[in-house]
């Protein structure tokens, strides 16, 4: 007589317990990229808190020196002091920016396409891991490594920058610093992360992933380049308000409103009038109505950043659902024909 | 079973059709074949960049930077510039950067992907020997970088002379600096070589590109770091005070040394011997760690 | 089924590898003689060492200690002409199956037949047209299974023409009918132009009436060398009471209290109580297998052209016999002094 054996108990049980396994094997089938990248964390860390620190207050004493010694070192920052520093700050910075592209790179290659291509991965699907579960742990695990990585860098990085200024005075929306800032590293990271996972899927195959997910990536990067400012409604003002915009302000644009009411964009007529009353004579004698500027004021770094951060981030969520219906149209989890 | 036997055939060997390309060279090109015209579609989209810039947009950058005068927006006027130089330089700064893509190629498929996974040894055991592989292999990408930078570097000179007026940047440009002259085709060469040690020596592919890219990284990094230290500078008379002309290469310390512009050619051949220093050392210990390891 | 060769195919002397420190020697004082003309099985538990040897046949890797020459010079000086088939059978990946024999004949431009090579790869057609599974010349070869994959391989070592042919498990992937073609194949490819064909196989039984030399590894190098006939010739099963076998190298021995069932090499006629039998070629190998302490035999010198021919005994002597039966623990040098 045979008895069925019901292990519907033990399933639901067994599910936690699975699924710490699984995080176990991802970590330490890609253990080369774990120690890697806790070895950049630790190495930009300490970069950073000493650029922060020792190397700040070395570099500053040792530049005012100079400056009073000579006029020149006060507009070209030299002397070994703050070489180190400078050094110390740009690696770090470039480090940051740059990271997103590395876990683009790693993704495509080496934790999607590379298991598809030499079969490891069919292994563990039949080592009773669902296709599902196996994508789904292959994205939480770095996914939650790379956002502690980036909580304990970006703001590091911020504290150095925000210290930087007397040395090397940078705006808050410059270029080379804005993107790695705030929360858009993380937002970039994780986008690379799953371009990476959609282009493996794809392709495949571990070198044209490579390729693909680094263009990806980059295509993404550009575009968020290129309408970064765009995000956000700006503030334009007129008048008084026109000629004296705010310090740290970005300046978009500048145009004047004639007396017929045409609205030109991209003019600096009147911008150097003194004052209201030198204002209102030029706007006079030019025969135009009003003066207006375009700006972001300094309040729309945040709404600018998570509005990037969104778009980024939904750019990622999409590339991950596409991920994994590709999987799911591609191996049987239910047995039947899609 | 003997209906099965392989009956010898008259002994003669099988040549096969050829094209100009044979032996050992076809092998090369036919197995990198999809690498091959990803590149050729590069450079020529890159030349094809230049070409157009210089013909066709720069008529129509001038006639509205003409009309800009009138509005009197000295903004307008930057934004076409910027627009007509910027795609100049996209082109010249990603062909100089290729050297990146070039290493990775190298020690990932060219080299690396090839020892792991036994298709090296396939052709070794095909009548080529080992070192014959690595040098063919080699040369092959080589021969192609040199005619392909070459042919790029001379259409950027003229692109980039063509219209200098309506380019914001100088001869001291990173990107400007080492597409103008052979340093390009020698970067290329280092990719080349060093993505082959990183190969030989790791013989996994992912990870050999990894360190291929990172050994260019720190070459081209300090060589344009200390450019302005490849060759003595000028020392201005201190009568004459500090150099104002727009051409000159302004050493960032504040003692006012400068490179003028005839300091160009010594300073890029420099750059090239080095770089190129850095290819054969880096050939060299390839093929000297392959016969160690193989018969 | 020996044929006589008059060269020599294969020599190894002394031959040893070691990977890294750690892992030891996978060949260590390895040294067999192989003439041409041969086909014969490499055989040996898995890690003996099968493949490190055919590598460095094929000169892929470099020895740390001892020779080997290759049709009478160095692995490398006689790449033309020989060919190797790795155990996984490395091919490139994006080519179709006919970009691949192009390969072949555009690598091997000075010796390629490039119908042979067709004959392996795309097989005879039967009367039905062309056969299951059979290629297609434009299928690429990543979508190929593993052993139509190893069919492509054996084209590219066949189409080359080789004096020596070095197979790593080619029979690994093949399904039956195409193992007889191979093997079919094979004989034919000795039989016509003399090559000496070495294959590391694990099934014995396919290769038993088809080899007529073997070399059986096992603890880094070679224990059993030489005509397989002669060298079960050369060994007896014996069945009886249980009695010491002085006089007799045994190989393996089972004593059951009452009975002893033993495998000798028979240093004289064994006396009257014992049943004899001749053994099969499997129990030969796997007494020797089971029992890694067990002399070296070799049924061929080291010295070219001092063969043997098959029907006389070989020339090595037994060593000392402990006394007990199943302590074979010989001393490897007198076996040396004795070979060389």
């Amino acid at each position: 007589m045979t008895t069925l054996l019901t292990s519907t108990g033990t399933s639901s049980s067994a599910s936690p317990a699975v699924g710490r396994g699984l995080a176990l094997s991802v970590l330490r089938l890609h253990r080369s990229a774990l120690w890697l990248w806790l070895l950049l964390v630790v190495v930009l860390s300490a970069a950073m808190l000493w650029a922060y620190g020792p190397g700040y207050d070395a570099a500053d004493t040792d530049l005012q020196e100079r400056c009073r010694k000579s006029v020149e070192t006060c507009h070209f920052p030299d002397g070994p002091a703050f070489i180190r520093y400078d050094r110390a700050v740009s690696y770090s910075t470039l480090a940051v920016t740059c990271f997103p592209f590395l876990v683009a790179v790693w993704a495509g290659a080496a934790l999607i396409a590379r298991e598809l291509e030499t079969g490891t991965a069919h292994l563990a699907w039949t080592q009773s891991v669902s296709p599902t579960r196996w994508l789904a742990a292959k994205l939480a695990v770095p996914a939650l490594l790379i956002t502690a990585g980036t909580a304990v860098l970006v703001p590091l990085h911020r504290l150095v920058w925000d210290q930087d200024a007397w040395l090397r005075s940078m705006d808050w929306y410059d270029r080379s610093i804005y993107p790695s800032s705030g929360t858009l590293p993380l937002a970039y990271a994780l986008c690379g992360l799953a371009l990476g996972a959609l282009a493996g899927l794809v392709v495949g195959r571990a070198l044209p992933a490579l390729g693909v997910a680094f263009a990806a990536l980059l295509a993404v990067y550009y575009l968020g380049n290129e309408y970064r400012l765009s995000l956000w409604p700006t503030v334009t003002v007129t008048g008084a308000k026109a000629l004296n915009l705010p310090d740290d302000a970005l300046q978009l644009d500048r145009g004047v409103i004639t007396d017929e009411g045409t609205r030109i964009a991209n003019n600096l007529a009147c911008a150097d009038a003194d004052g209201v009353a030198g204002l209102r004579r030029c706007l006079a004698d030019s025969g135009l109505d009003e003066i207006w500027a375009t700006y972001h004021p300094r309040y729309h770094y945040w709404p600018l950043q998570l509005a990037e951060t969104g778009v980024v981030l939904a750019v990622a969520a999409l590339a991950v659902t596409a991920a994994f219906v590709l999987l799911r149209r591609r191996t049987a989890t239910e047995g039947v024909a899609v | 079973m003997s209906a099965f036997a392989v009956r010898g055939t008259a002994e003669t060997p099988g040549v096969p059709p050829g094209g100009p390309v044979k032996g050992l060279p076809w092998a090369v090109l036919r197995l990198h074949r999809a690498a091959l015209l990803v590149w050729g579609a590069f450079l020529l989209a890159a030349l094809g960049m230049l070409v157009w810039e210089v013909e066709i947009t720069a008529d129509s950058v001038r006639d509205r930077m003409a009309a800009c005068e009138r509005t009197g927006g000295g903004l307008c006027r930057l934004q076409n510039l910027t627009d007509y130089s910027s795609t100049i330089g996209w082109a010249s700064t990603l062909v100089y950067y290729s050297f990146f893509a070039v290493a990775a190629f190298a020690a990932g498929a060219l080299i690396g992907r090839e020892l792991e996974n036994g298709t090296a040894q396939l052709a070794w055991t095909q009548s080529v020997s080992p070192t014959r592989w690595l040098a063919v292999t080699l040369a092959v990408p080589a021969v192609l970088l040199t005619v392909g930078g070459t042919v790029f570097v001379f259409v950027f000179r003229w692109a980039w002379a063509a219209n200098r007026d309506l380019m914001g940047d100088d001869w001291t440009f990173n990107d400007v600096f080492a597409a103008r002259g052979p340093a390009l085709v020698a970067y290329g060469f280092c990719g080349l070589g060093v993505g082959a040690l990183a190969g030989v020596v790791l013989r996994r592919s992912l990870p050999a590109l990894g360190v291929a890219c990172g050994v260019m990284y720190l070459v081209n990094h300090n060589l344009e770091k200390y450019r302005e230290d490849l060759w003595p500078a000028v020392t201005p008379a201190p009568t004459k005070g500090v150099e104002m002309s727009q051409d000159v290469w302004q050493i960032g310390d504040g003692t006012g040394r400068f490179h003028p512009r005839s300091h160009y050619w010594p300073m890029h051949l420099v750059e090239t011997g080095i770089v190129l220093g850095v290819a054969v050392l880096a050939t060299g210990a390839a093929f000297w760690v392959l016969r160690r390891r193989t018969a | 089924m020996s044929r006589v060769g008059d060269g020599t195919a294969l020599t190894a002397v002394g031959l040893g590898k070691r990977y890294r420190r750690r892992r030891g020697h996978v060949l260590r004082d390895c040294s067999f003689r192989l003439p041409t003309g041969r086909i014969c099985a490499l055989v040996g538990p898995n890690g003996a060492g099968k493949s490190t040897l055919l590598q460095l046949a094929a000169g892929l890797i470099r020895p740390t200690e001892g020779t080997l020459t290759v049709l009478g010079t160095s692995p490398a000086a006689a790449r033309e002409r020989f060919a190797y088939v790795a155990q996984g059978k490395p091919l490139p990946l994006q080519l179709t199956v006919a970009a691949t024999l192009r390969l072949g004949a555009e690598l091997n431009r000075a010796r390629w037949d490039q119908p042979a090579a067709e004959r392996i790869a795309y097989g005879h057609p039967t009367e039905q047209g062309a056969r299951d599974g059979a290629l297609e010349p434009t299928a690429r070869i990543r979508s190929l299974s593993g052993g139509q994959r190893t069919r492509v391989a054996l084209a590219l070592a066949f189409g080359k023409r080789p004096e020596l042919m070095l197979l790593d498990e080619p029979m690994a992937d093949l399904d039956p009918l195409a193992r007889r073609e191979l093997l079919g194949a094979l004989l034919g490819e000795a039989a016509e132009h003399g090559t000496t064909i070495v294959m590391s196989s694990h099934v014995v039984a396919e290769l038993e009436g088809v080899c007529d030399h073997l070399l059986l590894m096992g603890g880094g190098r070679i224990r059993l060398g030489g005509d397989p006939e002669e060298l079960l010739a050369a060994h007896t099963l014996v069945t009886g009471p249980a009695r010491d076998l002085t006089g007799h190298t045994v190989v393996e021995s089972r004593d059951t209290g009452r009975q002893l069932t033993a495998l000798i090499r028979p240093g004289g006629p064994p006396s009257d109580d014992w049943q004899t039998a001749a053994p099969t070629l499997e129990e030969l190998l796997l007494a020797h297998l089971r029992n890694p302490k067990a002399p070296d035999l070799f049924t061929e010198d080291t010295e070219a052209g001092e063969e043997k021919s098959g029907s006389e005994a070989e020339g090595t002597k037994e060593a000392e016999e402990t006394g007990k039966p199943g302590e074979t623990g010989e001393d490897q040098e007198n076996e040396e002094n004795a070979r060389a």
